[in-house]
């Protein structure tokens, strides 16, 4: 099972590295809980059954003064183990964005792009925003997006709604995006989409009031009925647990506790993440059957 | 008069479990040159806990899934909200509960540089919320 959505903003081996790290985690990604060791990591993937976790950083180093993590910690965590998938991330507005982007990619080996409008402050009509997407579509890889509300301290929420990404979600139909946290709480603006566009995926690391098995009880029953998971999505969402702010195991209950069957879960813990990890582009449509 | 504090730090492995430490803290006090004296152990977090009961593998699965029964993790918890504080919501109000009721600390006699305890008392911590590096505190006093 594949994690698709997880921050190393916690781990004390970098902590004690990186002077400005715990910073960074307290006062720009904002959590308080302990840094742990990175075997903690490992554990917490373990009890929740989860092999690979997709690492994301967050370069809001213009915006915030610091970054969520870089690029290079991020590499330097995969070269410790093949567990760890690393994402790198770029600021859109800042000179060079997209080449740093293709060597974090060939030169790092990192294997997807992580933006956050909210956080990085970045207007998504910005016209070198629209190159970090042509290196990102050229590169082959996915972009895990921002949607939803933040709980990070001065992110815009305007910044955040699904719908601002639909221009390049057009413009650049071979990059496969993939929005986070299911926009909550604009599921269904995220949702439609997903449905619309065949290069929109959404992962499920969405938990902003009651328990991971309440929230998506609600969202996945009562904001929309899971059947629509089960049978219009079950190729366009993956797992995330947004980790540390969750541990994965609960979230993965919470998943596990919806009614969907054994095949569509087997879609969302692991083939679709691995789709998307393959670097085949979007989805493709199958062909309309002859009669 | 001797007073020697200790941390020590833990790597639990699982969700919830039960980790006998009485060997670490007979070693402590061993070393601190106490001779008679006291010994306190406590945990320092408030989703595990730190208890003393007779160190057998059955117990130690009762304690786990009567503490579970008493506090099941789906109940009806107020901690379930947002903590702005930590950045995160707190849904752990089970590992909480035990902790509350399982207590966090425990004391013992120490007589001739050795920690008097019943012949069947083991000291366990107590993970109510793992898996995460813990730490726990053993302070030796006496002459």
């Amino acid at each position: 099972m594949i994690d698709f959505h997880t921050h190393p903003v916690l781990i004390q081996e970098l902590a004690k590295k990186y002077p400005d790290y715990e910073r960074s985690s307290r006062q720009v990604f904002q959590i308080g809980n302990n840094f742990q060791p990175l075997e903690t990591f490992f554990l917490q993937m373990d009890v929740a059954g989860i092999t690979r976790a997709v690492l994301l950083p967050i370069d809001c180093r213009r915006a915030r003064k610091l970054g969520v993590s870089s690029n290079e910690q991020v590499a330097e965590l995969c070269d410790k183990s093949s567990r760890f998938i690393g994402f790198a991330s770029v600021d859109p507005l800042r000179k060079g964005a997209a080449k740093e982007l293709q060597n974090a990619i060939e030169k790092l080996g990192l294997s997807g792009l992580k933006l956050d409008p909210a956080l990085q402050d970045f207007p998504l009509d910005a016209p070198r925003g629209f190159e970090v997407y042509e290196a990102a579509e050229a590169l082959g890889i996915p972009a895990v997006v921002h949607t939803g509300m933040s709980w990070a301290p001065e992110t815009p929420l305007e910044r955040c709604h699904p719908l601002t990404w639909e221009h390049p979600v057009r413009r650049f139909p071979k990059l496969n995006f993939i929005f986070a946290h299911f926009g909550w709480p604009w599921v269904w603006d995220a949702i439609a989409m997903s449905l619309k566009y065949p290069n929109v995926y959404l992962d499920t690391s969405c938990l902003y009031y009651d328990s991971p098995k309440e929230f998506f009880q609600f969202v996945f029953s009562k904001q929309v009925p899971s059947t629509l998971i089960e049978r219009s999505l079950r190729n366009k969402i993956v797992f995330g647990s947004n980790y540390p702010r969750v541990e994965i195991k609960n979230m993965v209950h919470a998943v596990k506790s919806l009614p969907l069957t054994e095949g569509c879960l087997g879609k969302i813990f692991v083939e679709n993440a691995e789709r998307l990890l393959a670097r085949s582009g979007p989805e493709k449509k199958p062909a309309p059957r002859r009669r | 008069m001797i007073i020697k504090l200790e941390r020590v730090k833990l790597q639990t492995r699982k969700s919830e479990e039960a980790i006998n430490i009485t060997p670490v803290v007979e070693e402590i006090v061993a070393k601190s040159g106490v001779h008679d004296g006291l010994v306190n152990v406590m945990n320092t977090h408030t989703s595990a806990g730190l208890l003393v009961t007779e160190g057998i593998p059955c117990l130690e699965e009762d304690i786990l899934t009567h503490f579970s029964r008493l506090f099941p993790e789906d109940e009806d918890y107020h901690h379930r909200r947002y903590l702005d504080y930590d950045g995160r919501l707190g849904f752990n109000a089970d590992a909480h509960l035990k902790s509350v009721v399982g207590g966090i600390s425990c004391c013992f006699p120490i007589e001739r540089g050795k920690v008097v305890r019943g012949s069947r008392q083991t000291i366990y911590f107590m993970e109510y919320d793992g898996p995460l590096e813990r730490t726990y505190v053993v302070q030796v006093l006496g002459e």
